[in-house]
């Protein structure tokens, strides 16, 4: 080929637009060495590819729209004692019910107070849900776990019924246990100077309500204490001085050995308290956002790590650091086999290498900038989306061997405009094809069918890589091979 | 056709048996795999595990075995994963609920079926004519369900692999019919030239993509990472039943259509 016809190649836009992406491509996986001199890449793998263990949790409660004759305030309290749970409102027309029933128990329990159910759906709502996640996160934290992710899995009506934990570098069983543990929680109350005396274990709290906000605009955590409980902290309470002196012997609330909040007795509590003992009490954290963060914070200390809702365990999965790398090893063996395969065939057809040189080559370039968007996007490899990867390579060729073909009809050298007429109708099949493929994607790529989605979405790049991007430069690179 | 009415035969029983149409793997039924490499034989395995509802064990190559198990509560279950990260610190684990399993198993459903309706009205669009349209999708429809019927046969569950294999399959098996379908109907020509062109276009596309799955199966398979060799195997499936149902039905239909006076 000539020098020119080389040059005028590069300026063309559709070869253009392949050798810059797949520049951006080749810097977003970054390929280096480590200071190990290990080389590495920028791109993540799933739990498939390495040591970890993921969890997923269906929760044990449901979302509920109903409709109700009674004052609803009263409704949601008697209903919350007859289920014998925290009942609560999700917006006017949803309640959560934090305790697993079917559809037909709760039908009867509401028509017994007054109400009809309208809906049932398993699962909490949204704002459960982001608390799950927060408290799963900070326990995960705790425990010094280098690489996890808290995943709530919502639908499409903002009810959550699954919660995915992912944790690196842990086996099942380690990771059971962190989800599992629960912090150890201590009331304390000063005594003198900066000395404290224990009062209370978490134990004795029986249950914590969502942050609420009084008529001055003061943010708090209400919690119940066990009968016991409250006797402990009123003659403790009354034993140190807490109840005549507040302000010197203020309370203090710790988890796994860190205060977390601490505050004197209102003057209301401290009066009512030399009387009598009382259950319920509220934590207040001041006003406007910050209050309010800090109200939220302290209700997941309140519970120690124990989630609102109760959890099943619905699916997990494990892989070992050493099978891990097999997998990855035999990923990329059968990689390199697969191109090698391809190759193979395409050279058997045309017996050309300077057709099958190009084709091999672009049917590459898609692999990597696909690897480069996957680095973008920081989505985790794993092994469906590898076999997805290998399947494009095998799919990209087809089209590719459409385009020459379509090209090659009728005898090799075309001129220019009955050239541009094929590969019109070269790029049409492409396009037909690819449009069922990408359609046929979409209902995995929007479900939360757990791994599959990522996967789903990495074929649908693939395919709009190759129709946008690489078959038009594969076009114009292979018109000015022949053409020569 | 004949394959068709068996690989609907083979279907409809299993169905009935069953109640689904390909035998659902753990992904859906509820149960625990376990991945692992050692040399301890079967026996000494079901030794190991005696107190649990072992279901079966198959070995691979390199000492490499794969062992389900049925649904458990989750005390056993943690006392399994207990027993296994002492036994077999280097083992894989996958395990799915019963219930979170027939979430999947509903979702999986409506994904192929929404899927293939989705695949119909693209080649609908595309073609604008009845006959032809028709035959691309009964040639993606026939390779879907002998394809589910062969899973059947040779012993190949249903999950979520497997489905996203066949997902797949909807896709790239209608490749070679629009090809086909685009050469007779819009390219100038004799049939039979135009018949022959595609075919030797059509056969190297399926080609290539069979090349790379039979790399796929064979890689996984010597290195024993189940999810793909499935995933693989259903694709090699589907791509040979596809060249029968493109060459054959697709292009018989195409032929009487056009013999007819339907085409140009």
């Amino acid at each position: 080929m000539k020098q020119e016809r080389i040059k005028d190649l590069f300026k063309d836009w559709r070869v253009l637009t392949l050798i810059i992406l797949l520049v951006l491509s080749v810097v977003a996986i970054y390929p280096h060495f480590d200071n190990k001199g290990n080389l590495t890449t920028n791109l993540q793998y799933g739990l498939d590819l390495q040591q970890g263990a993921w969890l997923q949790l269906e929760f044990q409660a449901e979302v509920v729209g109903y409709s109700t004759t009674e004052p609803v305030n009263s409704f949601v309290t008697n209903l919350s004692k007859t289920l014998d749970t925290d009942v609560i409102v999700v917006d006017t027309n949803h309640l959560e019910i934090r305790k697993y029933y079917t559809q037909e128990q709760l039908e009867s329990y509401f028509e017994a107070e007054g109400g009809k159910v309208i809906s049932y759906q398993p699962g909490v709502s949204k704002d459960t849900a982001t608390l799950v996640k927060r408290i799963l996160e900070q326990k995960i934290n705790t425990m010094g776990t280098k690489d996890a992710k808290v995943n709530t899995l919502t639908g499409v009506n903002n009810v959550a019924r699954y919660v995915r934990v992912e944790m690196a570098g842990v086996d099942m069983n380690e990771a059971q246990q962190i989800v599992g543990k629960q912090g150890k929680f201590e009331i304390r109350i000063l005594t003198t100077g900066n000395e404290s005396e224990h009062v209370l274990y978490g134990d004795t709290i029986t249950s914590v309500q969502v942050p609420t906000k009084d008529t001055s605009g003061n943010w708090g955590v209400g919690f119940t204490l066990s009968d016991a409980g409250a006797a402990t902290f009123r003659d403790a309470a009354i034993k140190y001085g807490a109840t005549v002196d507040p302000d010197h012997h203020q309370l203090a609330m710790i988890l796994d050995n860190k205060t977390v909040y601490s505050a004197p007795l209102s003057s209301n509590l401290a009066s009512s308290l030399q009387s009598e003992p009382t259950r319920n009490m509220v934590a207040s954290t001041g006003t406007g956002t910050a209050g309010q963060t800090q109200a939220t914070n302290l209700e997941i200390h309140l519970r120690a790590g124990a989630l609102p809702v109760d959890v099943k365990i619905a699916g997990s999965g494990s892989t070992s650091a050493s099978l891990g790398s097999h997998y990855m090893t035999m990923c990329l063996i059968a990689f390199i086999l697969a191109l090698i395969a391809v190759a193979f065939v395409i050279f058997y057809r045309y017996r050309e290498p300077r057709i099958v040189l190009p084709m091999v080559l672009i049917n590459a370039s898609e692999i990597v900038i696909l690897l480069g968007f996957i680095s973008v996007i920081k989505f985790q490899m794993d092994l469906p989306t590898i076999a997805g990867l290998i399947a494009v390579l095998g799919t990209g060729i087809d089209q590719l061997v459409v385009i020459t073909d379509e090209i090659l009809h009728e005898g090799i050298v075309p001129s220019p405009n009955i050239y541009l007429k094929r590969l019109a109708r070269a790029l049409t099949i492409i396009v037909i094809a690819a449009a069922t493929v990408l359609i046929a994607m979409l209902p995995l790529a929007l479900m939360d069918l757990s791994t599959l989605k990522g996967f789903a979405i990495i074929t649908m790049m693939g395919v709009l890589v190759g129709v946008i991007v690489t078959r038009p430069a594969y076009g114009k690179i292979i018109m000015e091979i022949l053409s020569e | 056709m004949v394959l068709l009415a068996i690989a609907l035969v083979v279907l409809a029983f299993v169905t009935v048996t069953i109640g689904m149409p390909v035998k659902p793997g753990i992904d859906f039924s509820g149960g625990t795999a376990v991945t692992v490499i050692t040399p301890d034989t079967s026996d000494q395995i079901r030794a190991v595990f005696a107190g649990y509802p072992l279901v079966s064990i198959s070995e691979g190559l390199n000492n490499g075995k794969f062992i389900t198990f049925g649904t458990m509560d989750d005390t056993k279950y943690q006392s399994l994963t207990a027993l296994i990260s002492s036994k077999y610190p280097d083992a894989r684990v996958d395990q799915v609920g019963e219930s979170f399993g027939k979430t999947l198993q509903d979702q999986a459903f409506i994904a192929i079926i929404l899927a293939f309706i989705g695949m119909a009205i693209v080649v609908f669009v595309a073609f604008r004519t009845f006959i032809p349209s028709c035959a691309v999708v009964l040639s993606a429809f026939a390779d879907m369900v002998m394809t589910a019927a062969m899973m059947n046969v040779i012993g190949i569950p249903l999950s979520l692999g497997t489905t996203a294999a066949l997902l797949m399959l909807i896709g790239y098996s209608v490749d070679s019919d629009i090809l086909l379908t685009t050469r007779v109907l819009k390219r100038q020509g004799k049939l039979n030239d135009k018949l022959s062109g595609a075919f030797h276009t059509g056969i190297i596309m399926t080609s290539t993509t069979l090349a790379a799955v039979t790399v796929l199966l064979v890689v996984s398979w010597i290195g024993q990472i189940q999810v793909v060799e499935e995933i693989s195997a259903v694709l090699l499936i589907g791509l040979i039943f596809d060249i029968l149902n493109t060459w054959l039905t697709n292009v018989g239909i195409l032929k009487w259509y056009v013999l007819k006076g339907g085409g140009k």
